[in-house]
């Protein structure tokens, strides 16, 4: 350094070195209000990626498309071996469907009997999928509805089948996706059959990890996990995956959603779970009396554990 | 002498940026959604380094800082922390551009090799001592790998393709003499 200096005196005056160290500290000025006042500066963000983004979209479409033709071209080299694959998946997808069909009665006479609503609340928007985060270091994609469309921060984004992410970041016009493999992403999750709750938290592989969990002798393997509710960021209920093990016997969840093509997503609409506060005519205590009812005769075992279940999901 | 005009000079400086924004715009093709287990080189950084080692006049500090900052910005980095790096390791480059002039390929590589694990390490190091969340470390030694590897990669297409080579002492001469 002190060497070369007396020679970059002639290159860099004295002026320029000082806006230089203007500049950085700029930028160092950005850096640290990033950290303290992380909200603001990332609704900048979301401003920026708002305006830079949709007026690259034009050309984005169709290189995307043709950059994925190439890519069905080359698959179609190996199509031999791909059709012998799919068909002896079509065998055993076959043995499945029938599973699926007499579980699908079996869902439909039980749902019956329960006389059960699902949630006419739970609405959705359809978005597609404009970009991506662009690093490897960070799981999101940027979605092309945005506050215009009504879309909230803290929302559920689902393929067809398994929660994807929740919204983290809104634009006028689009809005981020942060993934479930994101290092920052957790979500509280419960495990069935067992009942435990635990975090699905990302960590930029393909399969997050459980952690928090309470009792890990009661989870096994292919055991279904979906979305808990707890914090009333999530409505409860969403299929996120399933258990695996992975080599080094930690917990982690092979994710139900198609995450090597995320084209389009639903973003649930949620406005927050009811909490329910007082006791309520049926059970009609005073407040602060200690004591139960009696329970009233009408009510069966069966549908008691139902509601229990309803208001801890 | 047609190296040298202002023409030239201001077309290259506006090059800059737009060359930034096509990366940036592959970069951000929604092509894979799934994590990887490697991570590509980062072009923008070695563009800037390359173009500082042989055209400082080419990218002004402020040029490289308002597009690292906008990459920062977009690829969902700490704001403002690689584009302060960025700035920094440029402008050391240029320090070493002019008696550089006559030094081979390999020792040029070698001083880029060893400023670009600087930068990582440096970011990786202050992200730690602010505690932020970070990727695993894996990523960021393949993607310093990579970067190193795809270092004359870069500069093979800023010489032939876009033209931006070392000045010869002449054309320097010329250069200075109008400042």
């Amino acid at each position: 350094m002190a060497k070369g200096r007396s020679q970059r005196d002639d290159y860099t005056t004295p002026l320029r070195r000082l806006l230089t160290a203007v500049l950085c500290l700029c930028l160092a000025a950005v850096f640290i209000v990033w950290r303290i006042d992380s909200p603001r500066v990332e609704r900048f963000r979301a401003q920026v990626a708002d305006q830079v983004v949709p007026s690259m979209d034009w050309a984005m479409v169709p290189v995307t498309a043709a950059i994925n033709l190439v890519r069905d071209f080359q698959s179609y080299q190996r199509l031999a071996e791909q059709n012998r694959e799919l068909r002896s998946e079509l065998r055993q997808m076959r043995a499945w469907k029938e599973a699926a069909l007499q579980l699908e009665q079996e869902n439909a006479r039980l749902l019956d009997f329960n006389n059960v609503r699902l949630d006419p609340q739970l609405t959705y928007i359809t978005g597609v999928v404009m970009a991506d985060s662009g690093s490897p270091f960070r799981q999101s994609v940027l979605l092309n509805v945005g506050s215009r469309d009504g879309v909230h921060d803290g929302w559920a984004a689902m393929d067809g089948i398994g929660l994807v992410g929740r919204i983290s970041g809104t634009g006028r016009d689009t809005a981020r996706v942060i993934l479930l493999t994101d290092a920052a992403s957790a979500v509280p999750a419960a495990i069935q059959p067992s009942g435990q709750t635990a975090l699905v938290t990302g960590d930029n592989s393909a399969a997050p990890v459980l952690s928090f969990l309470e009792n890990p002798d009661l989870v096994r393997p292919g055991d279904r996990v979906i979305s808990s509710g707890d914090g009333a960021v999530f409505p409860a209920g969403l299929l996120i995956g399933q258990v695996a093990k992975d080599r080094s016997g930690r917990m982690r969840v092979r994710l139900s959603a198609d995450y090597s093509r995320l084209e389009f997503l639903r973003v649930l609409r949620h406005h927050g779970t009811e909490v329910i506060q007082d006791p309520g005519g049926l059970v009609g205590a005073a407040p602060g009396d200690p004591v139960p009812q009696p329970r009233p005769e009408g009510l069966g075992d069966g549908s008691a554990e139902g509601t229990a279940e309803a208001g801890n999901g | 002498m047609a190296n040298t005009s202002a023409a030239r000079i201001w077309t290259m400086r506006l090059t800059f940026p737009a060359l930034a924004l096509l990366i940036m715009f592959f970069h951000l093709l929604p092509l894979n959604t799934e994590p990887r287990f490697w991570a590509p080189p980062d072009f923008l950084l070695l563009l800037a380094m390359t173009w500082s080692l042989r055209r400082p006049d080419f990218v002004p500090a402020l040029s490289i800082a308002l597009v690292m900052l906008l990459s920062d910005f977009l690829f969902q980095r700490p704001p403002g922390l690689l584009a302060l790096l960025a700035v920094l390791a440029c402008e050391y480059l240029k320090g070493r551009a002019a008696p550089q002039r006559e030094s081979t390929f390999a020792s040029e590589w070698l001083a880029a090799g060893v400023i670009l694990t600087g930068v990582f390490t440096l970011n990786r190091l202050v992200l730690v001592v602010f505690g932020v969340e970070q990727a695993p470390l894996s990523l960021t030694v393949i993607q310093i790998v990579m970067t190193i590897l795809a270092y004359p990669l870069a500069v093979w297409c800023s010489q032939t393709i876009l033209g931006v080579r070392k000045l010869s002492p002449s054309e320097a001469e010329t250069l200075m003499s109008r400042r």
